[in-house]
């Protein structure tokens, strides 16, 4: 548990940061009662709705504005002094849970971009293309493939980019049915998404639950197997039933082209950051094992140059650009605007950057409300009505986290934005911090890949979008569309039942009496 | 616990109401505390009273002494020993 927040009664080094007080009254008093100490997070919501759902924008940059936009309107309805809002909102960003989620996933994104340039998909692409697998099995083995390769990588929208890519058309061509290819995709990162310890909602859930990310991932594997098998029997089943089209093309060679074995060495690194993940290794060393083990492998098996790792291009006129040319690392542009530092080191991290704001100014409005008293009387309320005994807790707790990513698409924003309401919810009857985690994240990784403005299933339709141009024989009528494939992503709708069966039952439900969850080491 | 270990446990139904022996020492969360002196905690939907532990406690991790217990209702009492955590979110 965190004792390192400050506790009442501690001095606190900076008095403008006060953290943790005893008053029972808000800390910071609102025009219209403490439900408007909610006003941030609210429009955060509203406009995360509009931008995302309705307009179908997923871009992190538009919702930092509108956190951002929220904030300041959120300023104007504070009774008195403007200060205390606005220490708040420092407070809030310096909490531990934002820092330590953000650090977690800048070397999740390092090491996930060096596996991906690295060649992995291309080895299970071979794994695909060796086991010749017919139509009637591409689906169920498209679902474990992309399971797989989610595990590693830990970013779903990422691995049904790539899957739809190179997984798709080849199934179109064996005669496998689109919508169950794409169904499959979308299951299997919702597999990897939920169960990687570099995925960024599985580092989310850990830390906002006060958990160690090896042992969340060790605790839901159970979860996650259970919707994992029912689902890959559904997919076997399904495609059986559902034919694809005919179009006479021959996927082998389409696979064949992809087709690296020796990208199967990445199974390795993956295998190395879960073991000392789930070992009880800080989450950085063991993510910078992974990273060393990625890097030499493939540089030393020709996967990767140290060029793809890191490469500084630099200005023809830069005084010692020429001279140290011959340097693997170093390229002279001619082009002005292609002066950076690229690679798969700087591109992984900063895939990370614009949520890493996003995150801290979330976290700043959940502590507005936190100390402007809404979030009390929201979880007031739902202890009331709800949340009247460990059963219904869990319901409510599987139902508000089902609920925001539902409507919110891109789903480690919601997660945040959920995160204190199931802690303090779970808290209250002592469930241990793993199955808080593991209720919050399921229903984060599976929401977020299902409907049609979910970010996964748009991030693997925009991706699908490209394939027509890409081969003479693809139409735009042999895609799926994104309303077709709801049903058909059966490892979300699984995962989230498993959890509703496991709130009734009982099924891996641990008190802190059972366990208690080791604490994310801080920096 | 060992690799194998962490992925094994949990793999069981476990009950609403768990139950307390009397002298178990407990780190648990106090729910709320209605007046100066006693502090609600709910292990599931097992109910201990916690004397001595006030306002001042609720939403800490506390460590506890099960003083009573009865089974049949899954009630009981104990007694407050120490503050021994924060709620993840301080309030």
């Amino acid at each position: 548990m965190s004792t390192e927040n400050g506790g009442p009664g501690e001095s606190d080094p900076s008095e403008s940061f006060t953290q943790g007080t005893e008053d029972d009254e808000p800390r910071i008093s609102f025009y219209g009662g403490r439900g408007m100490s909610a006003f941030p997070i609210a429009f955060f919501i509203l406009w995360a709705v509009a931008q995302t759902a309705l307009w179908r924008i997923s871009d992190t940059g538009g919702l930092v504005v509108g956190i951002l936009l929220g904030l300041i309107f959120g300023m104007f309805f504070v009774r008195g002094s403007w200060k205390t809002y606005a220490n708040t909102i420092f407070e809030g960003m310096t909490q531990p849970v934002a820092v330590t989620a953000i650090v977690a996933w800048i070397w999740a994104g390092m090491f996930a971009e060096l596996l991906q340039d690295g060649g992995f998909v291309d080895g299970l692409v071979w794994l695909a293309d060796v086991g010749g697998i017919g139509a009637t099995l591409f689906p169920a083995a498209t679902f474990v493939l992309a399971a797989l390769f989610t595990t590693g990588i830990g970013t779903g929208y990422g691995s049904a980019i790539a899957f739809v890519t190179l997984f798709f058309p080849a199934g179109l061509l064996l005669g496998a049915n689109p919508i169950l290819l794409f169904g499959a995709i979308l299951s299997g990162s919702i597999f990897g998404d939920n169960l990687a310890p570099v995925s960024d909602t599985t580092i989310v859930s850990a830390v906002t639950q006060d958990a160690d990310i090896g042992g969340v991932v060790a605790s839901r594997f159970k979860y996650v197997i259970i919707a994992a098998i029912i689902a890959f029997g559904g997919y076997l089943v399904a495609g059986q039933f559902m034919g694809g089209l005919e179009i006479g093309g021959d996927a082998q060679e389409l696979l064949v082209a992809q087709s690296e074995p020796i990208g199967l060495i990445h199974l390795v690194s993956m295998g190395v950051v879960i073991g000392a993940a789930v070992a009880g290794r800080h989450i950085v060393e063991a993510i910078s094992w992974g990273i060393v083990v990625a890097a030499v492998s493939g540089l030393t098996l020709g996967l990767l140059s140290l060029g793809d790792i890191v490469m500084f291009n630099a200005p023809e006129d830069a005084p010692l650009a020429e001279p140290l040319e011959f340097l693997p690392i170093l390229t002279i542009v001619e082009d002005p605007d292609a002066v950076n530092v690229d690679g798969s080191l700087i591109n992984g991290a900063a895939g990370f950057f614009e949520l890493a704001i996003l995150v801290l100014l979330i976290i700043a409005a959940a502590q507005i409300m936190i100390r402007g008293g809404a979030f009390q009387a929201i979880l007031d309320w739902s202890i009331e009505n709800l949340a009247t005994n460990v059963r219904n807790a869990e319901l409510t707790m599987v139902g508000s986290a089902a609920l925001i990513n539902a409507v919110i698409t891109i789903n480690t924003a919601a997660e945040v934005a959920i995160g204190p309401y199931i802690s303090k919810i779970g808290e209250r009857f002592n469930l241990n911090g793993y199955r808080r985690a593991n209720i919050l994240d399921a229903q984060t990784a599976a929401l977020g890949y299902i409907f049609p403005w979910s970010g996964g299933v748009l991030a693997g339709f925009t991706a699908m979008q490209d394939l027509p141009g890409e081969y003479d024989w693809l139409t735009a009528d042999m895609l799926a569309t994104p309303i077709e494939v709801v049903p058909f992503v059966f490892q979300g709708w699984l995962l989230v039942a498993v959890f509703v069966v496991a709130a009734i039952t009982g099924f891996g439900r641990e008190y802190v009496i059972d366990r208690e969850s080791e604490e994310v080491a801080r920096l | 616990m060992s690799f194998l270990q962490k992925y094994l446990k949990g793999w069981r139904f476990r009950e609403t109401s768990p139950s307390l022996e009397v002298g178990d020492v407990v780190d648990v969360f106090v729910a709320e505390s209605n007046g100066a002196t006693e502090g609600h905690v709910y292990i599931g939907d097992t109910h201990l009273i916690v004397e001595g532990a006030g306002p001042e406690t609720v939403e800490k991790q506390v460590r506890v002494r099960v003083t009573e217990f009865d089974g049949t209702t899954s009630t009981g009492r104990g007694e407050f020993l120490e503050v021994v955590g924060e709620s993840s979110y301080t309030s």
